[in-house]
């Protein structure tokens, strides 16, 4: 607001006084990104409706930096496994079988069947629980507050668990279920938390009661089921990646396309639900309707995720925390959340193949040895930074 | 300021009027929570057998099952109850986090992690065992949150405390999948302890807690007013004249204490410790010196209830009490929630 009042202003001005009001006038941290090449000399105001806008500095460096460690766990997942395959040749194999370049390779099977799939999946199970956990987070300003503590996974998990207990087990059927168990679950508690408004602590605490109780429901068929069902609905509800490819990995990449738009629009209107609600409604921010469009997008990710990969833990609570905690923001990063999810997921299914081989453990385990480590890390060394508060931390 | 206080809020008579008329009515529920927990089950006894057991001792069937099953159980249930609500209503005082409960900060997963780790590798089977891991588990989860959250710049504050018991949480509850995924054996027998249940538990046990469950209120009483000061944030409460470290320690300790209490006697409970605290200051506002009481006789009502209801729901079998304090708390906290605003 201020900002381009100052700008305005700033026309009016002598020239020499004009650029050093400039700079006053953006925020610190942030560098002023031009598209149409005014370069450093910016001798004209009109330039800035050429197109320009505000990049958090640090922001974007964790997120290159968040970028590129990712990529160097997607090579190593592709090379590390049963046989060890170097580097070059895996990447020449996922040439080859993916796009058809270079010649047909021994680790054409390996790599191209069997890993590149599960690491796909796992790369964008890990994107969406870290958006999913970032949109809650926002909105309900609560850091506790993830689709796995408000009911979303759990809702899923309630409705997976007792089909396979009456029998229903094939992996056709599940992730849809799933799916519509979390967004139940999810518009049961919005339905329940409405009143005249949606305000965060209730909406949270009604969540949790919801997540709490469906929790109970899946408890109870497990101690219904046989054992052989407990064992199995217990591998598949600390979330895994084993033996998924191509078939889950498809719907969630076309779902998560369809929702970009959604994301970028959230990317922008979770600053003003940040702020508290006074001010955002004086601001004319139409809180009841951006919450609404965050949850819902939050929750519908949150499904999505688990229905290809199972509830798999702690992802859409680390992620954005960590992800926040490394760009130092205001508010909670997307971008760099989606990064933080994909590598906690991917770094841990590697980690779940290899640690125990042959033993395979579920990729759910491990996301939280991966995340988990890391927060404590950064709690330790960050201190309080000066802010104080819980609104979007 | 003063016209609007004597609008909004009653007089101080009339408030200490109805906050014991609510506590009387609490004192009533319990009761008759403990003579139902005591005449009902997969066979009844008529209250007055039940009287005549408890006082007169007697020989029959149903002095017998009163006095050596239903009796530990109904001690445990209001032990357990009590624990957890008082842990829980510290925790989310100290934290000033209205969704912070031992199960959500580590603690009870810390003693998931005991008990595990005895069950998987200690060959420990017995529930007179479990309790000493579970404690234990309980004591270094706690501490390790407090450690982590305190450290660096500006202390212990609400954030930190909650986002390090989620981390912890998240750390502890992977390596207990993680010893379940790979010693199948143990899932089958720690699978009926997690749920959480009063059955089958002897009279041995209450005799182990006990003291901790007095130590426990002990500590968290005395930082009452500590908590009450924290609620209107740290610098408030420095002004007051309140020691900010000396009240989350003590209160820390005390919730720990209280949460190895509940945990080591009938599992990780789910929800007592979130949704009691809640409901208790729905009722009598948010002076913690009535609040713990409070949630100290709402809590054991709750988990006896729960304990009969799941007890007649599909006779023969039982449905374990974890299961049911979430099914039946959680109308009451959706009804309250929605009633008014939260303090949080």
């Amino acid at each position: 607001m201020t900002a381009t009042d100052s700008r305005a202003d700033s026309r009016t001005d002598r020239p020499g006084a004009r650029a050093e009001v400039r700079a006053a006038v953006r925020p610190a941290g942030y560098g002023l990104i031009r598209i149409k090449g005014g370069g450093r000399s910016c001798h004209d105001a009109r330039d800035l409706r050429g197109g320009s806008f505000l990049l958090h500095r640090r922001s974007a460096l964790v997120a290159l930096g968040l970028a590129l460690a990712t990529v160097a766990v997607c090579v190593a997942y592709l090379c590390v496994g049963e046989s060890f395959i170097a580097p070059a040749d895996a990447v020449k194999a996922v040439l080859h079988t993916q796009w058809g370049l270079g010649q047909a390779t021994p680790n054409d099977l390996v790599v191209g069947t069997l890993r590149l799939p599960r690491m796909t999946l796992g790369l964008m199970v890990g994107a969406a629980f870290g958006v999913a956990g970032a949109l809650i987070q926002t909105v309900a300003r609560n850091p506790l507050a993830s689709p796995d503590i408000i009911g979303v996974s759990q809702g899923a998990s309630a409705v997976t668990v007792g089909a396979m207990t009456y029998g229903v087990t094939s992996f056709a059927v599940l992730p849809y279920l799933s799916v519509a168990g979390g967004l139940a679950a999810a518009a049961l508690v919005y339905v329940f938390a409405w009143r005249g408004g949606l305000q965060a602590t209730r909406f949270v605490l009604i969540g949790i009661g919801f997540a709490v109780a469906l929790r109970s429901i899946t408890q109870l068929f497990l101690t219904k089921g046989d054992y052989l069902v407990a064992q199995q609905a217990k591998v598949w509800m600390t979330g895994s990646l084993n033996g998924r490819g191509w078939d889950e990995a498809g719907p969630l990449g076309w779902a998560l396309l369809v929702l970009l738009p959604g994301v970028l629009w959230a990317a922008r209107a979770q600053r003003t639900v940040s702020l508290d609600d006074d001010t955002a409604t004086a601001l004319g921010v139409r809180l009841g309707r951006v919450r609404l469009g965050l949850v819902s997008l939050g929750v519908v990710l949150a499904s999505m995720a688990t229905g290809a990969a199972g509830p798999v833990d702690f992802v859409a609570l680390l992620a954005p925390q960590i992800a926040r905690r490394m760009t130092r923001t205001a508010q909670i990063p997307l971008l760099c959340s989606a990064l933080a999810g994909a590598f906690i997921v991917v770094t841990a299914d590697l980690l779940a193949r290899k640690l125990f081989a042959p033993t395979e453990l579920p990729v759910g385990v491990l996301t939280a040895a991966v995340g988990a480590p890391y927060l404590i890390h950064l709690l330790l060394s960050s201190g309080g930074r000066g802010r104080k508060g819980g609104t979007a931390a | 300021m003063t016209a609007d206080r004597t609008s909004s809020r009653p007089p101080r008579a009339s408030l200490v009027r109805r906050r014991l008329g609510w506590t009387a009515t609490a004192v009533v529920a319990l009761l008759l929570a403990i003579l139902l927990s005591l005449a009902v089950g997969s066979r009844q006894i008529a209250p007055s057998a039940v009287l005549d057991a408890l006082l007169h001792g007697g020989s029959s069937d149903a002095a017998d099952i009163v006095r050596s099953l239903r009796l530990p159980r109904t001690v445990i249930g209001l032990m357990v109850g009590a624990a957890l609500a008082m842990a829980g209503t510290v925790m989310q005082g100290v934290t000033r986090n209205p969704i912070a409960d031992p199960g959500i900060l580590g603690v009870s997963q810390g003693a998931s992690v005991g008990v595990v780790l005895a069950i998987a590798f200690a060959g420990v089977h017995t529930l007179g065992g479990y309790v000493w891991f579970a404690f234990a588990g309980a004591g270094l989860a706690s501490v390790a949150v407090y450690a982590i959250a305190s450290s660096g710049r500006g202390g212990a504050t609400p954030v930190k405390l909650a986002l390090s018991g989620a981390a912890i949480n998240a750390l502890l509850v992977s390596v207990t999948t993680g010893v379940l995924t790979t010693k199948a054996a143990a899932l089958d027998e720690f699978r009926f302890w997690q749920i959480g249940s009063l059955a089958g538990r002897d009279t041995e046990i209450v005799g182990q807690v006990w003291p901790f469950l007095l130590v426990g209120t002990v500590l968290v009483i005395a930082v009452a007013r500590g908590l009450d000061a924290l609620a209107l944030g740290e610098d408030v409460a420095k002004g007051l004249g309140q020691n900010v470290a000396v009240v989350r320690v003590v209160a820390a300790l005390g919730a720990t204490i209280l949460t190895g209490v509940g945990v080591a006697a009938a599992g990780p409970l789910a929800f007592v410790g979130l949704a009691v605290p809640h409901i208790a200051r729905a009722i009598v506002g948010t002076d913690h010196r009535w609040v713990l009481p409070m949630a100290a006789l709402i809590g054991p009502v709750m988990l006896l209830v729960s304990d009969v209801v799941g007890r007649i729901l599909f006779p023969p079998s039982e449905v374990p009490a974890g299961v049911m304090t979430a099914l039946i708390g959680v109308p009451f906290l959706v009804t309250l929630v929605r009633r008014k605003t939260v303090a949080a």
